[in-house]
């Protein structure tokens, strides 16, 4: 019998995917002191790096749980291991499964042809498209949550001041100011803010605001079980993540690159404070290929407003002078 | 504070302090039913013709704005009161004494649309005991605190205009009028400006269309409104007629400049063609058109009274259903993640705005490669 390379990595596969994040290890003490002290000030954020990711959703029980969030209702989706859907007011963590055809990035496992060894079960599995079980099929999992936007949309137009950006670049709102007008809601181009409905404001990640204070890490990159969420300074996580991206070429997963690591590569947001190692198309992670801060385009509406205004005075003006001499 | 139980947390047993301890729960309420925030699957609305590249399950990208009627209500009710004002101004600068009914009659439009807008807009807040908030910063970057201001300013000057003369203070009623006539272009166009201050794929396309239609829509508005007052003398009559007609070619050729860019990317201008947005905005078309057609018909002097009610009714129809056709068109865009993926792709979102430029990712991949 052979040992299977299955849907969990071998050891020596497993040490070499937690290879990347050796660095992340390291330097994770220095943001997990729990001694009540808050962090320094400075841009911090998340490196999610999707090749290591299970898809156990400790991160979204652990977010639940620390911030004492409500569910949000108990819904079969009938699509995927994914019952979540997406993220929510109530929902600050969300785990995506992508079944598709094909090998796996990382494990370039595509063929399943080990369930034909002495572990074969006895009766066929339907397992992906082949009805023997074999199947050429593989998952991606990406913990999804709120990217703190160098320039974020949400800020950006709330009109209240109740959304803030705090001495850690993360971007929060401020539960007590929020009147819940809902212009953050569609301002998002991640689709991320939301408001509960029957609370009547608008919620999102916090980047654990209240963890940071007391020197500790989020929630959810504590509870991650394999270092797929990684909590830092930001350049300390670029630099882990471009590490990260050139051992994965190496290994030959050319498909491996960051989403949203730099103003570079994501000009619309300025590069995002929680940013992505993916290795398929942004759009099969419900990801946005090319967002946009929506503020950065409303000059040229404000021009044509001004205009269109200025139209209105003149249409006035005409019709005003014109009927001068209209019978009595 | 309810919910201990959603949150499946012992009262008895667990301090409820943490980040989202506040967040109130319940089975929501009459005006905000509780809504899921998933997609059926394959729901035949928005997984239409599934073509334009994969997605994560057909589920939407994008949050729908949750903006309720009483938002496309006030672009209608701002519009009134943005022209009325105009009227007004303008009225008094021409003919202050000749047009003093017109003139007076134009700033109540002007000082009750403003309230009657202020409460449409206090009624959509989530929290709208919160309402003052809207005045605790002023953020240029943010088309809503702009207009939060504009609204406030306008409606003030605008409520003086129409109340001081009656108590006496002609003069200061007088300069009142003219603030409100100053102020009021900026509130009848920048609600469309709000519009494309979001993600939305159909507002961003229009962004540059969208304010020339709100400000047309408006004209409309309020001109029909003007029509449909009692008794109006000859030149009252002849300077809302124009208006009007003016207004409606306007609306027409903006109505189809909105359109013409939101079908540049034939995915995000889907909603101004299909389903009840779609007729929304069919009928808004036919009804402002129509209304056109009736004023440009030569009647005898008795039915001109008759041709003036049906061209104003159908006026304030044609522009209350536009607005709320771009309204609707905007919430069911949000839907389809396709139309803000294929619009991206077509380089028009980062790579369109100015001093900004490119895709994520390494170029030329695709979904629909993998």
């Amino acid at each position: 019998m052979s040992v299977s390379p299955g849907i969990m990595p071998t050891s020596t596969e497993s040490a070499e995917l937690r290879a990347g994040s050796e660095l992340a290890r390291d330097h994770r003490g220095e943001f997990d002191r729990g001694d009540g002290h808050a962090l320094p000030a400075g841009p911090k954020g998340f490196f999610t790096d999707t090749t290591v990711c299970i898809g156990c959703k400790a991160c979204e029980v652990a977010c639940k749980q620390w911030n004492q969030l409500p569910d949000d209702g108990f819904v079969f989706t009938g699509t995927s291991y994914d019952n979540t859907g997406d993220l929510g007011s109530s929902t600050w963590r969300h785990v995506a499964f992508i079944e598709r055809p094909g090998a796996h990035p990382t494990t370039g496992f595509a063929d399943m042809s080990w369930f034909e060894g002495d572990d074969a079960p006895s009766a066929p599995v339907a397992f992906g498209p082949d009805p023997q079980g074999g199947g050429d099929f593989s998952w991606l999992m990406l913990s999804d949550v709120c990217k703190h936007c160098v320039h974020a949309g949400c800020l950006d137009v709330c009109p209240t001041g109740a959304i803030i950006r705090t001495e850690y670049e993360s971007v929060y709102i401020q539960p007590d100011v929020c009147n819940g007008c809902g212009m953050c809601v569609p301002a998002c181009p991640f689709g991320v803010v939301d408001r509960r409905e029957e609370d009547g404001r608008a919620w999102k990640c916090t980047l654990c605001y209240d963890r940071q204070r007391d020197g500790l890490e989020p929630a959810c990159a504590k509870a991650c079980p394999t270092d797929s969420i990684v909590f830092g300074d930001i350049d300390d996580l670029r630099a882990i993540a471009e590490e990260r991206v050139a051992t994965l070429h190496e290994r030959g997963v050319d498909s491996a690159y960051l989403y949203g690591a730099d103003a570079a590569s994501q000009p619309g947001t300025q590069g995002l404070n929680a940013f992505f190692l993916l290795t398929d198309a942004p759009e099969v992670y419900n990801l946005p290929p090319d967002p946009v801060d929506p503020t950065h385009a409303v000059g040229a509406a404000w021009r044509s407003a001004l205009v269109a205004g200025a139209a209105m005075v003149v249409a006035v003006a005409g019709a005003v002078l014109s009927a001068a001499g209209a019978r009595r | 504070m309810s919910g201990s139980q959603d949150r499946h947390v012992d009262p008895e047993r667990a301090l409820l302090s943490g980040e989202g301890a506040g967040q109130r729960t319940g089975e929501g309420n009459e005006r905000f039913p509780v809504r899921s925030h998933r997609t059926e699957h394959g729901s035949p609305d928005d997984a239409a013709a599934g073509d334009g590249g994969t997605t994560y399950y057909d589920q939407p990208l994008l949050k729908e704005p949750i903006w309720i009627w009483s938002v496309p209500a006030y672009f209608y009710v701002g519009g009134v009161t943005s022209g009325a004002a105009i009227v007004g101004a303008v009225a008094q600068l021409a003919d202050r004494r000749g047009l003093d009914r017109l003139i007076r009659r134009s700033r109540w439009l002007a000082g009750g649309g403003a309230a009657v807008s202020t409460l449409l807009l206090i009624i959509d807040l989530g929290r709208p005991a919160r309402f003052l908030n809207m005045l605790r910063v002023f953020r240029p970057s943010s088309a809503m605190s702009v207009g939060s201001w504009a609204l406030a300013a306008t409606a003030s000057a605008a409520g003086a205009s129409a109340v001081l003369p009656a108590v006496g203070a002609r003069r200061l009623g007088d300069a009142a009028g003219l603030g409100a006539g100053a102020l009021a272009p900026v509130l009848g166009t920048y609600t469309a400006v709000l519009l494309s201050d979001t993600a939305v794929p159909l507002w961003q396309a229009t962004r540059t269309s969208l304010p020339r239609f709100f400000a047309a829509s408006a004209t409309v508005a309020t001109a029909s409104a003007l029509e449909l007052f009692p008794a109006l003398d000859a030149r009252e009559e002849a300077i809302a007629r124009r208006l009007g007609m003016a207004a409606k070619v306007a609306d027409l050729v903006c109505g189809e400049q909105v359109q013409h860019q939101a079908d540049e990317v034939a995915r995000v201008g889907r909603p101004l063609h299909e389903g009840a947005s779609g007729a929304l905005w069919r009928t808004a078309k036919l009804s402002t058109a129509t209304s056109l057609a009736v004023s440009l018909v030569p009647v005898p002097a008795r039915w001109r009274v008759a041709r003036r009610i049906l061209s104003a009714v159908l006026g304030s129809i044609g522009s209350l259903a536009g607005r709320f056709a771009v309204f609707h068109a905007g919430k069911r865009s949000t839907r389809d993640p396709r139309a803000t993926f294929v619009q991206q792709r077509a380089g028009r979102g980062a790579a369109a705005m100015d001093g900004l430029a490119g895709v994520t990712g390494p170029a030329g991949r695709r979904a629909t490669d993998a």
